[in-house]
């Protein structure tokens, strides 16, 4: 009977530690489903300009700069010449850097990319999907993640060479 | 310290009992009290009343006190109230919230960010609130629940003669008996039947009772908030829970996001009140005051090529539903409410003719689309291949042309067109579909310039407005709530619970005869006025005439 009624104790505060822990937890570890520094930048697979699918995953182990952009955003196209530029530099030096284009068809972001000269991989995000998930509002917003597949920085805004540079220092 | 609990009944209690379980003698009290007892729960201990309480015991005793829970409620309560100062961040639809509460409230509204109350009720704290509440429900409930269930179970019909003068209906008179105190006992058996009591005998005592069930209300009342909080919870799970806001432009097949799910918006339809039909006070003010507005939505479930970017999706029609203000789409529990809309007209296709403009002939039409616009037409003997398109058109600073925005604002299209009498390598034609911007960007010069004497024999030209799709933009809340059905019964249960015991109440009338000395105590946890009416209808069925207010013995409740 004394026994019995202890068991029954044990159980219940179990169950509430269990149940309590897992809510109280997960309102505490809740990353408000926003990406942010020092989280995991979200997943995404998206078809490139080369036709290819290509996901988060193939770039891990690698630095990874990934810059949201549209061609009808002045910034966006201000910041390509130097995007273009560090991306012919970086190559070899494990850093990737790659376009997401927000929402346009595939003839006007080509033609762009031919007026333009922009050679760095081009991803197609037509539905906004990946956007949504990376919380981009104002555009240009640029994700660095490091080669631990963490997100160092979130830049919103048209990066110059100093801030460009300084933030791709902390990839590696 | 060493408490003596055996009754002079010699019934051995548990410690913590108030009334003697076996024979209902006050145990605590001075002799010589008199005040009307405390009945709640019948006087038992509860469970976790005991000696030498352990860890484990300690903190079960704190859940178990209805005064901590008390606390606690007020606590919550206290809390809940600080998430109604300003908007919850949850309720946003778009904008940042690390920057709208300074700007909007100022420093007070940075207070409140930096404080986390912009989403009081995901916050740590507020969870950890919820979840003592629920452990505190659980436990006082058992705490309670049983110990009480057993007194009830096993009532002694004979109580103890002080059990007896100490309730708050209390009768106690010499009666000149007829018969045996055995033979009147068995006459106040029928008159207390009538009144739907439950009647048990032992002798020359009585023990009335009736509507039992009432005093399990509040427990099956906590069952059902248990399940409630519980299904609250289950919302963490994944895929239990989704809540999205999205904008749906007519003819245009979205994906929802998270989902296998793609939603159509067919048609869009807003119908306003008429000025007549506004209350007097709003006529003449030119109000647009909606009647109706409607979603003719068709939701399709991706069954090939869904993962796939590269490929197109193969979609399979599931249902159809005309989306109206609380007539949601619902699908096996995906649901698609109408939550506003968007009346500005944007273009989403035309369907011009490419034609001779000398001889007048038509070659033919072809349907072209704002977005997603397809490369190639073939239009009579000629073929058009799309080179460029521009759907804000502009110039930039080094007088490229670009597009300024996503919207179909002016929008512009390079066409390659090759066919009969064309030069081999095709002629180029800038399209502008709009009438205002054909002027705007001279439309007819800038052709004239890029092909020259093409651009005055032939024309791309929208025919009619009826060969113009315009477009509104409707916008949903989809929801999933897996956790709606468990909500639902939780209230239910916890509704039974309440009716149950607010609506009836526990009756019991105890008797007994000492001699000739009638002693009589009536009980009830709700009432008083009909207890105390019940013992007198006994009485004078009993041939006892007694005004029902003389039965009152005090205390509170009445």
């Amino acid at each position: 009977m004394k026994n019995s009624r202890r068991i029954v104790q044990i159980v219940i505060l179990l169950g509430v530690f269990i149940l309590g822990g897992y809510a109280i937890g997960s309102a505490v570890f809740k990353s408000d489903d926003k990406p942010g520094r020092g989280s995991e930048p979200p997943a995404f697979s998206l078809v490139g300009l080369d036709g290819k699918v290509h996901k988060l995953d193939e770039y891990t182990g690698k630095g990874l700069v990934i810059n949201f952009w549209g061609s009808w955003c002045e910034p966006c196209v201000k910041e390509m010449p130097l995007l273009e530029k560090t991306w012919k530099a970086m190559k070899d030096k494990n850093v990737e850097i790659i376009g997401v284009n927000v929402g346009e068809d595939e003839l006007t972001v080509k033609n762009f990319v031919g007026q333009f000269g922009v050679d760095f991989p081009i991803l197609l995000d037509k539905d906004k999907l990946a956007t949504k998930k990376y919380a981009i509002g104002p555009m240009p917003t640029t994700y660095f993640v490091n080669s631990k597949g963490k997100i160092t920085d979130i830049y919103v805004g048209m990066l110059d060479e100093d801030t460009l540079e300084e933030r791709l220092k902390q990839l590696n | 310290m060493f408490q003596n609990t055996k009754c002079e009944c010699g019934h051995q209690n548990h410690v913590g009992t108030v009334l003697c379980e076996y024979c209902g003698k006050p145990l605590n009290d001075a002799e010589d009290a008199n005040e009307p007892l405390e009945m709640r729960y019948d006087g038992v201990a509860r469970k976790s009343q005991k000696a030498n309480p352990s860890l484990i015991d300690k903190v079960w005793n704190f859940f178990s006190s209805v005064k901590i829970a008390v606390y606690l409620i007020i606590t919550t309560l206290l809390g809940a109230t600080l998430g109604t100062i300003f908007p919850q961040e949850s309720t946003f639809i778009n904008g940042d919230p690390s920057t709208y509460y300074e700007k909007t409230y100022g420093t007070i509204g940075k207070i409140y960010y930096t404080l986390g109350l912009s989403h009081t009720y995901t916050s740590w704290w507020f969870v950890t609130l919820l979840v003592m509440i629920g452990t505190s429900l659980v436990i006082c409930s058992l705490d309670r629940v049983l110990p009480l269930y057993r007194a009830l179970s096993k009532q002694q019909i004979r109580k103890h003669m002080r059990f007896l003068t100490r309730q708050k209906v209390v009768y106690q008179q010499e009666i000149a008996l007829t018969g045996s105190a055995e033979e009147w006992v068995a006459q106040a058996v029928k008159p207390l039947r009538r009144r739907h009591y439950r009647v048990h005998t032992d002798g020359s005592a009585l023990l009335a009772e009736k509507y039992r069930f009432s005093r399990w209300g509040p427990y099956i009342n906590h069952i059902g908030l248990i399940i409630f909080l519980l299904a609250v919870l289950a919302r963490g799970i994944p895929g239990w829970y989704m809540d999205q806001y999205i904008a749906f432009p007519e003819g245009e097949v979205k994906r929802i996001p998270d989902t296998n799910y793609y939603l159509k918006n067919e048609k869009f339809t807003v119908k306003y009140y008429k000025d007549s039909e506004l209350p007097k006070e709003m006529q003449g003010e030119n109000r647009l005051i909606a009647e109706l507005y409607e979603t003719n939505a068709v939701l399709y479930e991706c069954v090939e090529q869904c993962d796939d970017p590269s490929k197109k999706p193969v979609l399979k029609e599931v249902t159809r539903h005309n989306i109206e203000v609380n007539k949601p789409l619902d699908y096996n529990g995906f649901m698609a409410y109408q939550t506003d809309y968007d009346p500005t007209l944007r273009l989403r296709s035309v369907k011009p003719e490419f034609r001779n403009k000398e001889t007048g002939e038509v070659y033919g039409e072809f349907q072209l689309e704002m977005r997603d616009s397809a490369l190639s037409y073939d239009v009579g003997p000629y073929h058009l291949e799309l080179k460029e398109k521009y759907l804000d058109f502009g110039l930039n600073e080094e007088g490229q042309p670009v597009t300024k925005s996503q919207e179909p604002n002016a929008p512009a299209f390079l066409f390659l067109i090759t066919g009969p009498d064309l030069a081999k390598e095709g002629e180029l034609y800038f399209y502008f579909p709009l009438q205002i911007d054909k002027e705007r960007f001279d439309q007819e010069a800038l052709n004239a310039k890029l092909s020259g004497d093409f651009a005055k024999k032939f024309e791309i030209k929208v025919n009619g407005m009826k060969n113009v799709g315009l477009s509104t933009t409707s916008f949903l809340t989809i929801r999933v709530d897996s956790a709606m059905p468990f909500i639902w019964v939780g209230a239910a249960i916890s509704m039974l619970g309440l009716v149950m015991g607010f609506y009836w109440n526990h009756r019991r009338i105890w008797l007994r005869f000492d001699g000739k000395q009638l002693t009589l105590g009536g009980h009830t946890n709700k009432n008083w006025y009909g207890m105390r009416s019940d013992v007198a209808n006994l009485l004078k069925q009993m041939n006892i005439e007694v005004d029902a207010k003389s039965l009152d013995n005090g205390g509170e409740n009445r």
